[in-house]
């Protein structure tokens, strides 16, 4: 390691080692980026009962209807900042896509559990909209795993195909 | 037959550092840190002149290696990529981008086709004191390809122009660090 780092007295070396290590960690945390998807599915969610409420409930006054397209815009932003962080700021690796897809699945299917629940007490619009959603957000989440698992096994399997080589060359 | 079989090696580990780091082991991390850490601080302080500057560029380039390796698809080509984000985060700090005309009067493919291995040794030994005089494009260029060893197609990968205009500007930073040593008395 270069001995060029002169840090200010006082103060920790932004450029050492172990600060890089720490800003590494900082950066590549599982459960920081499972903060990002959990609020992802929630907001998802959220807007679906929300959106489905709106959509099928005859008659709002108007205020109401102002109050649910307020709720709606605010849980579609919150998707989207939620969607923006996982793509630009704390990007998936692959394992922690793996984790990811497993955590989207189980949310995904107690949220269809629920809608099913609510269909089957009261046969209504609003939960056939949220069975509905449920059930398209669940095989999008058990899609998203299955691409993950795919990544997952093809780096591994390119892991041990250059180790092997790298191995022959030595 | 052995520098391709090296560079094949080189190349092979590359893409394996990569490949573990874009699968999410915590050591390729620490191992792409120790390895590159060196290399890029010296870069971003030969271009930046100044010690602050050269920190606050390689931390900005850190956290754009670690939010980008997932996409990246070629892990063969991780120097190049890590020197792209280097100069690219120091160009958003300079806020100044400008090009040199090409000497149209050179052949191209002559001018690193010409060096002995004396000529190499000789140059590279001097290159580092001589270096900081250059103008910011010419230490570049030089900086990359000696003292990073980088191929030329890399070089031209890291600063987004033809391998021509590589060449070209190679050439015409060997002759001011020639004419910089002539200058002090030093036989070239």
């Amino acid at each position: 390691m270069s001995n060029n780092f002169n840090p200010a007295p006082g103060l920790p070396d932004p450029l050492s080692m172990e600060a890089l290590q720490s800003l590494a960690q900082e950066q590549l945390s599982l459960w920081s980026r499972l903060g990002y998807v959990g609020l992802l599915l929630l907001a998802a969610m959220a807007t679906t009962v929300v959106a489905a409420l709106w959509i099928t409930e005859p008659d709002l006054p108007l205020r109401t209807q102002a109050a649910f397209l307020v709720m709606t815009a605010i849980g579609l932003s919150w998707m989207a900042f939620a969607w923006w962080v996982l793509g630009r700021r704390h990007v998936m690796l692959a394992r922690h896509g793996v984790v990811a897809g497993r955590m989207a699945v189980i949310f995904t299917a107690l949220f269809l559990i629920g809608a099913m629940v609510a269909v089957y007490i009261s046969v209504n619009p609003a939960a056939f909209a949220a069975l509905w959603t449920g059930i398209v957000m669940l095989v999008v989440a058990v899609g998203l795993l299955l691409r993950a698992n795919r990544r997952f096994a093809q780096l591994t399997e390119r892991r041990e195909a250059l180790e092997r080589e790298l191995g022959a060359k030595m | 037959m052995i520098q391709s079989d090296t560079t094949e090696a080189r190349a092979l580990e590359d893409e394996l550092l990569v490949v573990r780091c874009q699968l999410g082991e915590a050591r390729a991390f620490d191992q792409l840190i120790q390895r590159w850490h060196g290399p890029i601080w010296e870069y971003a302080q030969r271009q930046a002149g100044r010690d602050d500057a050269a920190r606050d560029i390689v931390q900005e380039v850190w956290l754009r290696v670690f939010r980008g390796i997932a996409g990246l698809r070629d892990g063969r080509k991780l120097r190049a990529w890590l020197f792209g984000i280097a100069r690219h985060t120091w160009m958003d700090h300079l806020r100044v981008r400008y090009a040199l005309p090409m000497d149209h009067e050179t052949d191209p493919d002559q001018i690193t086709a010409d060096q002995t291995p004396e000529d190499l040794r000789y140059e590279i030994a001097t290159m580092r004191c001589q270096l900081a005089r250059l103008p910011p494009i010419e230490r570049e260029v030089l900086s990359l390809f000696y003292l990073q060893e980088l191929s030329l197609n890399e070089v031209s990968q890291v600063l987004e122009v033809p391998m021509g205009t590589v060449k070209s500007r190679l050439f015409r930073a060997r002759q001011l660090l020639r004419r910089e040593l002539e200058s002090e008395g030093v036989n070239v």
